[in-house]
């Protein structure tokens, strides 16, 4: 863990210095509540030495209420000094969060591929709440508690050396061996951890598998296997409780040894004249005031290390690049835009595919890939689109349709050839830039756990509602929100009974009609649809697609009416195109074949695969 | 979830006498070691204190020397240490042994639920039923035990300290007893705060998931920015939840601990002139600020107590609903964990005596998924021995429903299952192997290795897996697989693809050598020629009978028997030709119109 410390001074020093005000302020309530600490404990030995050596009442009942008064402050300074470090770890980390998310978001699809959300959750929630604890524990309990040691040192020294001198080596030797016990349990918390996921794991597949244990009658086999894994969960964790609870237990026998020395000592200096009563009262207090301070210590280097293993992960995180190279500034300049694709200016865009030869990376996963075995999902494709031009695309799973779309909105790179938008490679333009210009619906919607507008607008506040509406209204979709409920603040049903595939294409087309691009891929929903949905589908198809150019990846014949052209794919290569019209009419072409048959998908994939 | 309500919810005292029952030694020791602990152990801790300062002062005679006096501090020291060592292990074996019988009572009850319809809710929230709440109510059982043990060491101080000064006792620690008290009222406010952080924390932690579920949707929407500023929103109304949480828990906490000081204080007042003339020692000062600690400990305990006792009622009742209608008392039921010894065996007895199908014959088969009307209704079906029955239908026709009542993974509401004429009372433990094998749309694969999950406990050799995987047209898929047939897969192994997964489920079904076949549609995950190979080799077998979901028309020509379902009833039966002449909705079906291509 050594080279991470100076990660935690970088990321100290970074996170901590737009908070500088507070957290000079939280230093500063810190020293003032170690300081009242040790002090109350002197104001008690001037009592207890006043009272047996018969001083007067009314200076005992003065030190008593100011003992009272100090120990009423100090409980206000203590309490602020957590709160404040709560404070400020929580704007350090709440900005490191903000600067993960932000650098995950931008990363491409193969990482997010092989990462599942419940993973993300673990990296940029888990991993930086053990350091928000950090952030705010490690100035609270490292340093005061620290400093709280020095002083109660300082002041054993002044009062008598040789007793500083016991006390200070019982708190070196203390800490020594605390601190290197502490790594003893630490493989064994690991391992026990391990076994109660692994438990819970067996626990969750097997009540999401219950149709296929009770069909293959492995009841018993599966009880079988709870029980070992029971006892595996059961020897891992008494075997890490019972080391981890040794720590504490030598803790304690330690601190005994500490109010041994105390009373040793004490004893031997009250009878040598050295000390007063009150003094033997004062070191046996302070001892016990220093155990906790200790343990607390001892635990901390502990978390500074768990911290070190999040940061470790942090700093990986942030070291991960998206594969896809942003332009460089100068590029941009070098082609300059055609006149038409102009950010932020409307119009539709021509799009070109240049012999492009296309391969999944190997790492991602099965179900995108569907043809890799080291094979090109396109090689050598060829398709130019005019602005304003509608593609209807064809063909059966697989065959590369999908693939066209990723790579047009550049969530993958080309490995050679080249697609281009607007006359302009899709590698030369700023990321943000083209894919405002191009926009894709895909046949799953993604949809939030949130409310109309949100879903709408991606969460952007700054959307007025009357920009919305409008886009709703121009889509003819009024009547569709309407039946949503209480207008844009609804909260939109998801998931099984919430909206059908079709009507999440409704929501997904209002969003890119907000966008306004100008060149729009519309991955056609392929389930069933009622005939009121597909009414609304298709009115608002037709007014998306108006002054835009268009590719759609259909799924039913009718839809493709609306395509100006015809493509049908096979393993990524074109199997037929042309204008829908003359296909539709040359009786030798597949179109016309589906169109006879009126076959619709799945005998589509049938005749055309 | 009607038959909840019908009975009575077990109470906190009744699931913890019952977990007492399962391991009556277990809890009488550890009841005896913490109240000898905090009785006798920490009682003789303050005793010496008081006795050391005494004795240098004068008012007790001086017995020891000083290293002797060291020497009784470590000797009781090591004491303690060997005494709560002792009870940490009684302890940790009490509070896992309690909550494994819970976790097994729970799953073995879930295992003999109807497969398909086994748990109330999702599996996700039953898995925090069986993480969370059985430690829970494992852990307030030991709670008890803290406040007994406390109390008793509170009784034996304040009896103590009565007796050296009534006065100082009752000024000094009852105003303390009531400020702790009141603080511990104030718990229910933590509650509150409490549940707000954690739901704000729930916020951030759900929309990291959703953001980075729908990342794609993001990035081809440019939303990045706009969903980082939601990001931010949320993290800071965490952060106000948090801090609030913490400033109420710490204003509460240094009320507990700084009670001390000030208690001490208290006493000091009290105390001044009793000091000065000798009726109150030095050591008797330093007994009082020794309670202290613990009579507000105690205090405190008490109010964690009841906290525990509420909460571990709620866990109780959300536990009791996995039951499902099981007797309450199931769940703290003594059952053996196997800690330690022999494992039990790991083969069903299986009850079914299996003899040769001639006919099954299902009639007035009706199923409806509570509060809708979807399911099925009177079905009436008959398969002959060596037969192939094709059940097609539109999406929510009730095809996979009608499987899942037969083979009773859902329950059935009426009608009757004959088996060779003989009534068939209990389907779901009677359509098992070797009677029957299921293969549904979803198979699921647990994270063992690809052995493991086809062989489910079956005792079967080398040679026979390797025949079962040739025959589900798994075989070339294993060559991939870089420890074959010792692979683990699953959600935490080897992803395999939906296809993969249905013939390792075909796998399984084949190494069962069952008489009945069922299989849910294979289309939607396996391309044709991969289907028509499976097929293939399942047919290869000429002695089994088949019932099968399918629209693939070459299944449909190759059909003894057609069941049309639409609706949840059957349409119309019989081979192709015929149905396809007098049904609408076969012809429907066989044009691919209503078909469900995409299912």
């Amino acid at each position: 863990m050594r080279p991470s410390l100076q990660l935690y001074v970088r990321l100290l020093t970074r996170y901590l210095r737009p908070q500088l005000g507070q957290t000079l302020l939280l230093l500063f309530v810190l020293c003032i509540n170690i300081l009242l600490q040790l002090t109350n404990p002197l104001i008690m030995r001037r009592f207890l030495d006043s009272a047996m050596a018969g001083g007067s009442m009314e200076l005992l009942t003065r030190l008593a209420l100011l003992f009272i008064g100090i120990a009423a402050v100090q409980q206000v300074a203590a309490v602020s000094s957590t709160v404040l470090a709560e404070n400020v770890g929580w704007r350090a980390t709440n900005a490191l969060r903000r600067d993960l998310a932000r650098h995950c978001l931008h990363l491409d699809l193969t990482f997010h591929q092989q990462r599942t959300p419940g993973e993300m959750i673990e990296r940029i929630d888990g991993d930086i709440d053990a350091l928000t604890r950090f952030f705010a524990q490690l100035v609270v309990q490292l340093f005061g508690n620290g400093l709280l040691l020095i002083g109660v040192m300082v002041v054993l020294l002044r009062e008598d050396m040789r007793v500083g001198a016991a006390i200070g080596v019982f708190v070196v030797v203390t800490l020594l061996v605390l601190g290197r016990l502490r790594n003893l349990a630490v493989p064994h918390w690991q391992r026990s951890r391990e076994a109660s996921a692994r438990f819970f794991g067996f626990v969750e597949e097997r009540l999401a598998g219950t149709e296929d244990i009770r069909a293959s009658n492995a009841r018993v086999f599966t009880l079988f296997r709870f029980y070992q894994l029971l006892r595996t969960l059961w020897q891992t964790t008494i075997r890490a409780e019972l080391l981890g609870f040794s720590m504490i237990n030598i803790a304690w026998f330690l601190f005994s040894v500490g109010a041994a020395i105390a009373f040793v000592v004490g004893a031997s200096l009250y009878f040598s004249g050295a000390l007063t009563i009150g003094t033997v009262y004062l070191i046996f207090h302070y001892t016990n005031l220093i155990s906790q301070p200790i343990e607390r210590i001892a635990r901390e280097f502990e978390q500074f290390q768990r911290a070190g293993a999040g940061i470790a992960r942090i700093q990986e995180l942030f070291a991960t690049e998206s594969r896809l190279a942003e332009t460089p500034a100068n590029a941009m300049e070098a082609t300059p835009l055609p006149e038409s694709g102009d950010a932020g200016q409307t119009g539709a865009l021509a799009v070109e595919f240049e012999q492009v030869r296309f391969a999944y990376p190997m790492d991602a996963p099965p179900e995108e890939a569907t043809s890799r075995n080291g094979k090109f999902t396109l090689d050598g494709f060829q398709l130019r689109l005019e602005p304003n031009e509608v593609l209807g695309l064809l063909g059966r799973t697989g065959s590369g349709k999908t693939t066209l779309a990723r790579l047009l909105l550049r969530l993958y790179d080309v490995d050679s050839g080249r697609v281009l938008v607007a006359g302009r490679d899709v590698r030369q333009w700023p990321l943000q830039q083209l894919r405002a210009q191009v926009a894709m619906v895909t046949q799953n919607v993604q949809l939030f756990q949130a409310s109309v507008r949100d879903n709408l607008t991606f969460f952007d506040r700054s959307v007025p509602d009357a920009r919305i509406w409008e886009a709703i209204e121009t889509l003819g979709l009024t009547e569709w929100y309407a039946s949503l409920g209480e207008g844009l603040d609804a909260p939109l049903q998801i998931g099984s009974g919430g909206l059908s595939a079709g009507e999440s294409q409704l929501v997904a087309f209002t969003r890119i009609f907000l966008r306004d691009p100008g060149v729009i891929v519309l991955d056609e929903a392929s389930s069933l649809l009622d005939p009121a949905t597909e009414a609304f589908l298709e009115r608002a198809v037709a007014r998306l697609l108006s002054n835009r150019t268009g590719i759609l990846i259909a799924h039913r014949l009718s839809t493709v009416q609306r395509a100006d052209r015809i493509l049908i794919l096979k393993n990524g290569e074109i199997r037929e195109q042309g204008d829908r019209g003359a296909l539709a009419s040359d009786p030798t072409s597949h179109y016309y074949r589906l169109l006879q048959l009126g076959i619709e998908e799945m005998g589509a994939e049938e005749l055309v695969g | 979830m009607t038959q909840i309500s019908e009975r009575p919810p077990i109470s906190v005292v009744s699931a913890w006498w019952g977990l007492i029952r399962c391991f009556p030694g277990l809890y009488a020791l550890t009841t005896a070691l913490r109240i000898f602990i905090f009785v006798g152990v920490f009682q003789a801790n303050g005793l010496i204190i008081r006795y050391y300062f005494d004795s240098l002062t004068g008012s007790a005679p001086l017995a020891w020397g000083p290293n002797a006096w060291a020497a009784v501090v470590l000797a009781v020291a090591l004491l303690r240490n060997g005494l709560i060592f002792t009870d940490m292990y009684v302890f940790f074996r009490w509070t896992f042994s309690t909550a494994a019988t819970m976790r097994k009572n729970l799953l073995e009850h879930i295992l003999s639920m109807p497969g398909a319809r086994s748990l109330p809710s999702s599996t996700s929230e039953a898995i925090s039923r069986f993480r969370e709440d059985a430690d829970e109510v494992g852990n307030f059982t030991v709670w008890a035990l803290f406040l007994l043990a406390t109390g008793g060491f509170g009784v034996v101080a304040l009896f103590t300290m009565a007796r050296i000064n009534l006065r100082v006792t009752v000024f000094a620690f009852l105003p303390l007893l009531i400020v702790v008290a009141v603080a511990n009222l104030a718990r229910v406010r933590v509650q509150q705060y409490r549940e707000a952080n954690r739901f704000a924390a729930g916020n951030v932690a759900g929309f990291i998931g959703e953001m980075f579920e729908h990342v794609q949707a993001v990035q081809v929407a440019n939303a990045e920015e706009s969903m980082l500023g939601h990001f931010e929103e949320l993290n800071e109304s965490r952060r106000k939840n948090a801090l609030r949480d913490r400033l109420f828990n710490e204003v509460l906490n240094s009320t507990f601990h700084n009670v001390v000081n000030i208690g001490m204080g208290l006493i000091l007042l009290l105390v001044g002139s009793a000091l000065r003339d000798g009726s109150f020692t030095i050591g008797d000062f330093s007994l009082f600020a020794y309670y202290l600690t613990f009579v507000t400990n105690m205090i405190s305990t008490i109010g964690t107590f009841f906290a525990r006792w509420k909460q571990a009622g709620v866990s109780i009742g959300r536990m009791e609903r996995l039951l499902q209608g099981a007797q309450p008392s199931a769940l703290v039921r003594k059952t053996p964990i196997y800690l330690s010894g022999a494992f039990p065996s790991t083969q069903d007895v299986s009850p079914v005596q299996a003899k040769p199908l001639h006919t099954l014959s299902v009639s007035g088969l009706t199923y409806r998924f509570p509060g809708s009307e979807k399911g099925i209704v009177s079905v009436d079906l008959r398969l002959e021995r060596g037969s192939f029955t094709v059940v097609t239908g539109r999406i929510g026709a009730g095809k996979s429903t009608l499987l899942r009542v037969l083979l009773g993974l859902l329950p059935a509401e009426t009608g009757e299952i004959q088996w060779n004429g003989r009534r068939i009372d209990e389907p779901a433990t009677f359509f098992v192997p070797p009677v029957s094998a299921y293969i549904s749309q979803t198979p699921s694969l647990f994270s063992e290795s690809l052995r493991e999950n086809i062989l489910l406990g079956l005792e079967a050799d080398d040679a026979e897996v390797a025949q079962a995987v040739r025959a589900a047209a798994l075989d070339t898929d294993l060559e991939q697989l870089e420890n074959g047939l010792e692979t683990v897969v699953g959600p935490r192994g080897v992803k395999l693809s939906g296809g993969q997964r249905q013939r390792a489920a075909a796998a399984r079904m084949f190494i069962r050598q069952t008489e009945l076949l069922v299989c849910d549609d294979l289309s939607s995950a396996l391309d044709v020629e991969t289907e028509q190979q499976l097929w293939e080799r399942l047919f290869a077998r000429q002695d089994a009978t088949y019932l099968v979901v399918s629209h693939r028309r070459r299944l449909l020509q190759r059909a003894d028997q057609i069941v049309v379902l639409k609706s949840g009833r059957v349409e119309d039966a019989g081979r192709l030709e015929p149905l396809l002449e007098r049904c609408a909705e076969m012809r429907s079906l066989w044009e691919g119109r209503g078909s469900d291509g995409a299912e």
